[in-house]
């Protein structure tokens, strides 16, 4: 059983304007994971998040933690008794109160005596390396120190579940990248369970146990980074997680699980999904990653082509490069150096390609 | 359980509007149609016909007219030299409009019928001792009279309107009218005046407003010239034997006068949202007025001479005589302040009442402000907008007229209230409910609601989250509210003359009822002590934070 369970969750606003449908989401999550619900911005994830907190009644679903349940159209067990904790994008830490105050607000509620609520905030400010700073103000502090705040608040309280709206959105690249890192640390030592909300598949990809691909209020895909990343399930998800050469081609060949997809000039054998019949249209994914550029006469599979555009960017280049009719995104390592113009010889690895029925899904 | 105490809340919210405002509007409505014999629509028909009501519509009408005329005249200027000239001494001409519109406006007509009444006014009897025969004396029981003595308590509006349409209008509208060939007079006349004309109509109006609602002045200075208005007549109608009818008719007349002013002057602020878009780092431009600025700096001297100087120089010069008249170096003396704050005890009685009703209708209105603005701001209510409309009613509602409907409302309940502080409190409550609201709407508008939903999750309550998070937060809004209420309450007189009792006499009926029966020194100390106690109030509010939200009042 797991620690949550979302059956057909919907939620609309009619009109009322202030966030996000959902519609008919499932996920469960395993206690002690930390989950992503990742998606452009008005997909619904947040709505989700909010649902899954109580600040919100759905229209039709379910919500269960641990075996009870919370949330359903006809009753909604409020936030305050659902033992969860939140931390939200623009921190929501009183600016009345101290940091001291803050965090131990939450303390005091569940009437901790005076000597433990000190100690607890002690050990919690030093969790989150903000030792000596209980007496501050909020409005003295950076905003990745408010941000430690906010979660040091809602960790005191050992909840079972944290949920976090885009928790590192307001800070700048190089903070988030060691919020991002320290998250993930905090989240293994406690072993608090995490739904984590953000629309950057980088992030989720560091951070997360599963991932679940929301769009347009439906959970379009869920698992492992690797699986979301390596095996998208459909063309949407391709083309949120990271950037993608969609290429339109037709099926040629069929030999049962595998089969040769024509682009033309690009040939390439790879398993064909069932249901996909010879001389269908498809749409092929194409990692710019899984193409390399070659030597004349050093991959018998590669196939001429011209560099369009350059840009170096320090680890690795960059390069467009047209085949034929087609136009590919390639990156190749820093060392391989081409001008706009240069001939060059072009490699698919197949095997990293994904290939979806040709229909007319909305691109993200 | 504990969703209940946020339904209780505003419950009581919603009750506490209905008994206060809907109830006593109905009665009010009920009693212009009433009569012995069924429904009538003859109580109206006489207020059209009979010449003491046409009179009195049309007197209110002039005074309104004129005083919002004469507001533009002066507010305008001197918010142009404020916000766009190089004028000396700009702060002084933005304390003359504050000072002017915290004087309570009896103080104003009293301080002038000492200087102006035929034949006692002391710079009548100076004019006609120094120019003997035909002295140009000036009589303060007029419609002139009346009109001077309430502008200034009315210009302000348009002064500070004005003041933050011109100085929130960025030069580059100006400017860029100028690259193009238009000269100062034309780019005068064709951007600056549209773009601020609505923050002057809308000044207007709502002085209009101000100005025929207000009974002291014009019971002071209107009744001796048997000028009657809309608020004296209907409270003479409300003398032994009482005419619920008329009054009731006429007192709905007086309501649609105002009401349609302000639905007009919200037309008009609902254009000036061009200007106020733009606020972000607007940069007005200021004229060098080389040799004009001392015609102007005297202009606004005239005005301080008039609103401030004048009125209270010579109430303190009459509250410190022992008699009025004899020679005043010789005869000066405190004893009328003692005899105010401690030997009468009708005064001592009024000050304690307006006190406990100044503090006590703020107090509840920034409250029940409060919780009707949750209601609007943060839950999805059915009809809470019309919660929010209702709250906002008695801006529309003169004073006198909200005491009409509380007199007709209470007298048929059995519950004997006529006369009691608790009728006081409640035309109180009523009349500045929608400062409460006003207040506490732009506070928690302000407040993200993540700040409670992080409170929330956290395991408190609702009523630990509001207690904890939202009220404090909310502060300093509500205070400024609070300040806001107390000053007009504690100088309230249009509502009070009709309700109180010799038990529950308030500050501002006092100072009245001793005008009336001629003790001008004692008058003239305890005008001055309601003064003192608006200033401490105003003091006090600085002291604790937030000045800057008392400056713009208007």
């Amino acid at each position: 059983m797991s620690q949550i369970e979302i059956v057909g969750l919907s939620k609309s606003y009619r009109g009322e304007g202030e966030g996000a449908a959902v519609d008919g989401l499932n996920l469960s999550v395993e206690a002690g994971e930390f989950v992503t619900l990742l998606g452009p911005s008005g997909c619904g994830k947040t709505t989700t998040l909010r649902l899954i907190a109580g600040y919100l009644v759905p229209d039709a679903g379910t919500i269960t933690v641990a075996g009870r349940e919370l949330s359903s159209p006809r009753r909604v067990v409020p936030p305050e008794e659902r033992g969860m904790g939140m931390v939200f994008q623009n921190y929501a830490v009183w600016p009345h109160m101290t940091v001291f105050d803050n965090i131990a607000f939450g303390l005091k509620l569940r009437r901790l005596s005076k000597a433990q609520v000190r100690d607890r905030v002690a050990q919690v400010l030093e969790l989150v390396n903000l030792s000596g700073l209980g007496n501050r103000y909020p409005s003295e502090l950076s905003g990745g120190q408010q941000q430690r705040v906010a979660l040091a608040r809602s960790l005191v309280v050992e909840p079972a579940i944290l949920l976090l709206d885009e928790p590192l959105s307001n800070l700048d690249a190089k903070l988030r990248e060691r919020m991002r890192w320290e998250l993930k640390q905090l989240q293994r030592r406690t072993g608090i369970t995490f739904i984590y909300v953000t629309h950057d598949q980088a992030e989720a990809l560091a951070l997360s146990d599963r991932i679940a691909v929301v769009y347009a209020g439906r959970l379009q895909q869920y698992g492992t980074p690797r699986e979301v990343y390596r095996r998208p399930a459909n063309r949407i998800v391709a083309d949120f997680m990271g950037s993608v050469n969609l290429v339109r081609g037709r099926v040629a060949e069929r030999n049962g699980a595998t089969g040769i997809v024509e682009a033309s000039p690009l040939r390439l054998t790879l398993g064909l999904p069932e249901g996909v019949e010879v001389g269908e249209p498809v749409d092929l994914a194409i990692r710019p990653e899984s193409i390399r550029l070659v030597l004349p006469g050093s991959d018998p599979d590669a196939i001429p082509g011209c560099i369009e555009e350059q840009s170096y960017l320090g680890n690795l280049c960059e390069y467009t490069v047209t085949v034929g009719a087609i136009r590919l995104r390639v990156q190749a390592g820093p060392d391989v150096d081409l001008a706009p113009g240069d001939e060059t010889w072009v490699a698919v690895d197949a095997g990293a390609c994904n290939l979806f029925p040709a229909d007319d899904v909305t691109r993200l | 359980m504990r969703l209940k105490l946020e339904f209780w809340v505003e419950t009581a919210a919603l009750i506490a509007l209905i008994v206060l405002i809907v109830l006593p509007l109905l009665s009010l409505l009920w009693g212009s149609v009433a009569a012995d014999e069924g429904p009538t629509l003859g109580y109206f028909a006489h207020v059209f016909s009979a010449r003491i009501y046409t009179q009195a519509l049309l007197n209110s009408l002039v005074l309104g007219g004129w005083t919002a005329l004469l507001s533009v005249a002066i507010g305008v200027p001197l918010a142009w030299a404020v916000a766009r000239t190089d004028i000396p001494a700009a702060p002084f001409v933005k304390l003359t409009a504050t000072l002017a519109y915290l004087s309570p406006p009896f103080l104003l007509a009293i301080a002038y019928v000492n200087l102006f009444s035929p034949r006692a006014g002391v710079i009548n009897t100076f004019l006609r001792h120094m120019i003997p025969g035909h002295a140009p004396t000036f009589n303060i029981f007029s419609m002139p009279g009346l009109v001077l003595v309430t502008v200034p308590h009315t210009f302000p509006f348009v002064y500070f309107l004005t003041a933050s349409a011109l100085s929130s209008l960025d030069a580059g509208y100006e400017e860029s009218a100028q690259i193009l060939g238009a000269g100062k007079l034309r780019t005068a006349a064709s951007v600056t005046l549209p773009l601020v004309a609505p923050a002057i109509l809308s000044g207007a109006l709502i002085g209009f407003v101000d100005a025929i609602a207000l009974f002291g002045s014009q019971a002071i200075v209107g009744l001796p010239a048997r000028i009657f208005t809309l608020p004296t007549r209907i409270y003479a109608l409300f003398n032994y034997p009482p005419e619920y009818g008329p009054a009731s008719a006429l007192s709905l007349v007086f309501v649609a006068l105002t009401v349609g002013a302000l639905s007009l002057q919200r037309a008009y602020l609902a254009r000036r949202s061009y200007i106020t878009l733009s606020g972000k780092g607007s940069r007005p431009r200021r004229v060098a007025l080389g040799g004009w600025r001392w015609p102007l700096f005297a202009f606004c001297a005239v005005i301080f001479l008039v609103a401030v100087v004048l009125p209270y120089g010579s109430l303190l010069a009459v509250s410190l005589s022992k008699s009025w008249g004899l020679d005043f170096w010789k005869n000066l003396t405190l004893a009328h302040y003692h005899f105010v704050l401690f030997e009468y005890d009708v005064t001592r009685r009024a000050i304690t009442n307006s006190l406990i009703l100044a503090a006590a209708a703020a107090s509840f209105c920034v409250f029940l402000g409060a919780a009707i603005a949750w209601i609007d701001v943060r839950t999805r209510l059915w009809g809470r907008r019309v919660l929010d409309f209702v709250s906002l009613v008695p801006l529309g509602l003169p004073g006198i007229v909200i005491a009409a409907a509380l007199i007709q409302f209470w007298l048929k309940i059995p519950v004997a209230l006529y006369g009691t502080l608790t009728i006081l409190f409640l035309a109180y409550a009523a009349r500045y409910v929608p400062l409460g609201v006003r207040a506490a709407d732009t506070a928690l508008r302000q407040i993200d609601p993540i700040l409670e939903e992080s409170a929330r999750i956290l395991g408190a309550s609702w009523g630990r989250t509001v207690w904890e998070i939202s009220l404090p937060l909310m502060r300093s809004g509500l205070f400024a509210g609070w300040i806001l209420i107390f000053v007009p309450a504690i100088q309230e007189l249009s509502a009070s003359i009709l309700l109180f009792s010799s038990n529950s006499i308030t500050l501002a009926v006092a100072v009245y009822n001793l005008y009336e029966n001629g003790y001008i020194e004692p008058v003239a100390a305890l005008a001055l002590v309601n003064v003192a106690i608006i200033v401490a109030a105003l003091a006090l509010a600085r002291r604790l934070g937030g000045e800057s939200r008392f400056e713009g009042l208007g």
